[in-house]
């Protein structure tokens, strides 16, 4: 039994060194690369799953945002590899922790944002004022545009973090329920199990989302900014 | 260096080799053996085709084949899986669950929806085998094309001498209308020439006749005298007033 829910959230060490550094290294190894055109299927369907995503996120940016493309399709291969490594038992997730998430995001939104004000800075400052505001409220439209953006980079790496850990918390705490019920009431413990096959069938969807909803807001904030 | 230290060991090893010193770079490139084997890059051996098998998705089958003439593979399974059980060396606990619900929907999907996605990762490599076979094919074809264009037209190089002939009559028949034009060209300046002539005497004969018949009239005209212009005219009068009698009389009767 676990001490405490919050014990799989903790940094995993080998004997004092960080495990976390493996674990997050250890999704490249699911994903081969090969040299040959005709492949097995794992590497096709993993080609062609890439294609499909590159060209979907890519297609809406102009030369200068494509040169993104390569980050931000390893971003989203990334989040979503590791999110549903995560749904294993016993496993750790890298993306629960906000130190990561955090370090993912901070770093591309300023360097979208710091793009967009180096380049074309009368367009970068237009932002702060949307269209067609009435005029008395103008400064305090600009206030709240300058917030919003600079809480871009919070927002982003709350949203991962809270969804993600929230949905383990819920799977560890249904999971548990199922196990009191077992020996209390036989079919109060099959209709909860059933809401925790609901539930993974969820958390499946929330991972590749999450990956998704990253990724494309990333994207969108390189669109403005390019 | 190390071929010096080789040389200078050689030197004191054997003391008449230290004569072969100046043959040094040539001893070196002798003794050191340099690109004998094969370069390995190219022919890696090529990559089985399809994977092992494997039972349950985890346990390979010479796993199964490596236990059978000692234990049972499922006997050991079970026993394993139930001696961890008991002494509580893998432990029931929420994660079980979490566990079973994850496990079992991963199996369910694979069952459900996994000869759809290998027919799909089949279906995209033989795409991908397609569109090289037919540029291929349609390298083939082009080859083949300009093939049967050659074949054709060495056939027609052979029956060029047909439209030598015909040119050859032509030229011929050219040669017979310009000489057949220009001899009736010769034949009608001659006829005019003589024709020339012709009319030339013709004018002249009538223009002698016209000067004779003149010359006649003439002399007769002045051969008449006035007496017998006078007897004449007096005898045409009466013959005329007989005439004349004997046309009224007609009518009376």
């Amino acid at each position: 039994m676990n001490e405490n829910l919050f014990a799989s959230f903790i940094a995993p060490t080998i004997l004092g060194l960080p495990a976390a550094v493996l674990i997050i290294l250890f999704p490249p190894l699911l994903i081969p690369t090969s040299k040959y055109l005709i492949n097995n299927r794992l590497i096709t369907t993993q080609q062609w799953l890439i294609k499909l995503t590159s060209k979907q996120m890519m297609t809406m940016h102009n030369t200068k945002g494509r040169t993104w493309s390569l980050m931000l399709v390893s971003l989203i291969i990334f989040i979503a590899t590791t999110n549903l490594l995560g749904l294993l038992p016993h496993s750790f997730t890298p993306t629960t922790q906000l130190s990561m998430n955090l370090a993912m995001a901070i770093p591309l939104w300023a360097g979208a944002v710091i793009m967009g004000f180096r380049s074309k800075i009368k367009n970068a400052l237009a932002h702060f004022l949307p269209q067609g505001t009435p005029t008395p409220l103008i400064p305090m439209l600009v206030i709240i545009e300058t917030i919003s953006l600079l809480i871009q980079p919070m927002a982003l790496a709350v949203r991962l973090t809270a969804n993600i850990t929230a949905g383990h918390l819920l799977m560890h705490l249904i999971g548990n329920t199922t196990l009191a019920m077992s020996t209390i009431n036989l079919p109060s413990t099959l209709i909860i199990f059933t809401i925790l096959i609901l539930l993974t069938i969820l958390e499946i969807a929330v991972a590749l989302i999450q990956a998704y909803v990253f990724t494309l807001l990333v994207s969108l904030y390189l669109h403005d900014n390019t | 260096m190390l071929s010096r230290v080789v040389l200078s060991a050689a030197a004191t090893a054997a003391p008449s080799l230290k004569n072969a010193a100046f043959l040094g770079p040539g001893v070196l490139q002798a003794t050191r053996t340099f690109h004998t084997g094969q370069p390995h890059l190219v022919p890696v051996p090529p990559l089985p085709e399809y994977g092992g098998k494997v039972r349950y998705g985890l346990i390979p089958e010479e796993f199964f084949q490596f236990l059978y003439p000692k234990t049972g593979p499922y006997v050991l399974g079970t026993g394993l899986i139930l001696y961890a059980l008991s002494k509580e060396i893998y432990v029931i606990s929420a994660e079980t669950f979490t566990a079973l619900s994850v496990l079992g929907v991963m199996v369910y999907g694979i069952k459900k929806y996994g000869p759809f996605v290998a027919d799909f990762a089949d279906k995209l490599n033989e795409q991908k085998l397609a569109q090289l076979e037919e540029a291929k094919q349609a390298s083939i074809q082009h080859i083949q094309n300009a093939i049967d264009t050659e074949k054709s037209q060495q056939a027609l190089v052979q029956k060029r001498h047909y439209l030598f002939d015909v040119q050859r009559n032509n030229i011929a028949m050219a040669l017979e209308v310009t000489y057949r034009e220009r001899l009736y060209r010769v034949y009608k300046e001659v006829k005019n020439r003589l024709d020339y002539h012709i009319s030339v005497q013709n004018m002249m004969r009538r223009k002698e006749q016209e000067h004779m018949i003149n010359w006649v009239e003439k002399h007769v005209v002045q051969s008449i005298s006035t007496q017998q212009e006078k007897e004449t005219i007096a005898k045409c009068i009466a013959d005329l007033k007989l005439l004349a009698k004997k046309a009224q009389a007609q009518p009376v009767m």
